[in-house]
């Protein structure tokens, strides 16, 4: 295991932030952890990344312990959440300064070449969109050659195509072998890149696993969308798999599990004559997951 | 120690990035010596004890030299690092703490050095500046008195809770310390209750101490200013020690 937390508890006083808390993260593997703010996202990570010194339990990064920092720093790479860089220094010179901390730096015109950010070596890291600071929040980490990534809050903040832009970015980091543990509030981005998920809230882990296995934990159903004039809830009740049915103003939702649901339902509808408009079909992701497990609403984790 | 190096380098383009820093530290101390030494010139005059006003004023205006280096730019610098996580970002990478606090000290002294030359050349051009002391003395006495007034700038970087606080306790600190210790209007001139608050200025002791040897004095007259801006030195520097949060 390329990362070991046993037992991880984090106090500030009275408050209790990460409350013993165990998980491994594999060689290669990009591991996310998800939650709402105040869950112990930040806090888990920067245990592992040697920032936070008083914490109790057990943690090992490639067989280092976090306390060994220059050790540690010259096998992992960092980006915090929110921190920056010197409103007047220049892209270049970053890169340099950030070389010169290692021994053996990766070349930098690589990375600013990769991240297509060659064209920017002169300009001043403030003058940078979003998305080109948290490439250059990058660069910085790689610089370090990192068998490992810490991605805190990566994307948070950033316009819809900059974060794609992101989300290629760290697969292809993690097609290389590297290992990533990242945090994010997007439920679709920790889907769409992790191997794994841990779901945290109020400082404890509530799931861990691949999505699919979440999904399957957590025994969430698909979900059936139609408007209708003449369905009955009974009716509906009797389709094969169906084990939920909700009706609002002529707005039918069925909920239920299996592969052919969706075809059961239509052919149901069909045979029985039921007016049905706008039929849409959701299956469950991780969204679905974490609002079940978490009994939060969107709009509370922002 | 190529790290210690590069950092330093950097630090100092980004001090002379920094215009507002550039202009109080090389350019509004000698306009300051070109507008009074306009005035009064730099024939001895019985007012500045039969000296020249400029070879009187020189020295001062080094104390404000060393004043915008040491209670603005260096707290300043330290408190926009740790509220915008700089600082975190750099204990995330194998250098030391030295190698980030250092090159704060080292760049902040050469912009004060690099100030105060400018300063005594365009003297020596435009006013024909006498130095009349002795050049050891006198370096101990700005060293002494750069260590003291960085010193205070460096707690105010470690007890200010932020950027906008560390920014209100410099100008707080600097402003008075400006008018009311010497360092830009003789205090001879001053009434008596600012002469009585520049007694607790740590900048009225440096520029004693630096005009005194600039004078000729001898390190020995001065042995109560020195006293005072060592243990300011030792106070402030081991306050700021216990108190310095990096986050």
């Amino acid at each position: 295991m390329v990362v070991e937390t046993k037992g991880l508890t984090v106090k500030y006083k009275d408050f209790v932030a990460v409350d013993n808390i165990s998980f491994d993260v594999a060689p290669g593997e990009i591991f996310g952890i998800v939650g709402p703010n105040g869950a112990g996202k930040t806090s888990t990570m920067e245990c592992l990344e040697g920032l936070k010194k008083p914490y109790s339990g057990r943690i090992n990064i490639l067989g280092i312990d976090p306390a060994n920092r220059k050790e540690l720093y010259n096998h992992i790479g960092v980006q915090l959440q929110e921190a920056s860089f010197p409103d007047l220094i220049k892209v270049e010179e970053l890169c340099q300064l950030f070389s010169s901390f290692y021994k053996n730096p990766a070349d930098y015109h690589m990375l600013l070449e990769r991240f297509e950010l060659t064209d920017k070596k002169k300009s001043y890291v403030k003058k940078l969109s979003g998305g080109q600071k948290q490439k250059i929040s990058i660069i910085a980490a790689l610089i370090a050659n990192p068998q490992v990534i810490f991605l805190d809050e990566l994307t948070t903040g950033l316009d819809p195509q900059a974060r794609l832009d992101m989300w290629e970015l760290i697969k292809s980091l993690g097609s290389e072998g590297r290992t990533i543990l990242m945090t994010t509030h997007y439920m679709e981005e920790a889907e769409y890149l992790c191997d794994r998920v841990c779901i945290m809230m109020k400082g404890k882990i509530v799931a861990i696993g691949t999505v699919k296995e979440l999904i399957e934990q957590t025994g969430i159903s698909q979900k059936i969308t139609f408007s209708s004039s003449n369905a009955k809830k009974q009716d509906l009740l009797a389709i094969d798999h169906v084990t939920d049915v909700n009706m609002r103003d002529g707005i039918v939702e069925i909920y239920g599990t299996g592969k052919n649901l969706l075809r059961d339902v239509t052919i149901y509808l069909t045979e029985h004559n039921i007016a049905f408009e706008d039929l849409s079909s959701k299956n469950p992701g991780l969204e679905e997951v974490f609002l079940k497990l978490t009994g939060f609403g969107l709009e509370k984790f922002s | 120690m190529k790290a210690f190096l590069v950092m330093t380098l950097t630090e100092l383009k980004l001090s002379m990035r920094t215009y507002v820093y550039v202009f109080f530290a090389f350019v509004f101390p000698p306009m300051m010596l070109l507008l009074f030494g306009g005035i009064y010139g730099n024939t001895p005059s019985d007012f500045y004890h039969g000296y020249g006003a400029v070879d009187v004023l020189t020295p001062a205006y080094i104390g404000m030299i060393l004043a915008v280096s040491g209670i603005m730019g260096l707290p300043l610098g330290l408190a926009e690092y740790r509220q915008r996580k700089v600082l975190k970002r750099y204990k995330a990478t194998p250098i030391g703490t030295g190698t980030i606090m250092v090159p704060q000290l080292l760049v902040n002294g050469f912009m004060s050095i690099v100030g105060l030359l400018i300063l005594i050349i365009i003297g020596k051009i435009v006013f024909n500046l006498h130095f009349l002391g002795n050049v050891f003395y006198f370096i101990v006495a700005f060293l002494l008195s750069m260590a003291s007034v960085f010193s205070v700038g460096f707690l105010i970087a470690a007890v200010a809770p932020n950027n906008r606080a560390a920014m209100g306790i410099a100008y707080l600190v600097y402003f008075p310390m400006l008018f009311l210790s010497g360092a830009t209007i003789p205090l001879q001139i001053m009434p008596k209750a600012v002469q009585v608050i520049s007694k607790f200025l740590p900048l009225t002791y440096c520029v004693e101490i630096l005009q005194g040897t600039w004078m000729g004095n001898p390190l020995g007259d001065f042995s109560r200013q020195i006293i005072i801006l060592l243990a300011i030195a030792a106070v402030c520097t081991g306050l700021s020690v216990k108190f310095f949060r990096w986050e």
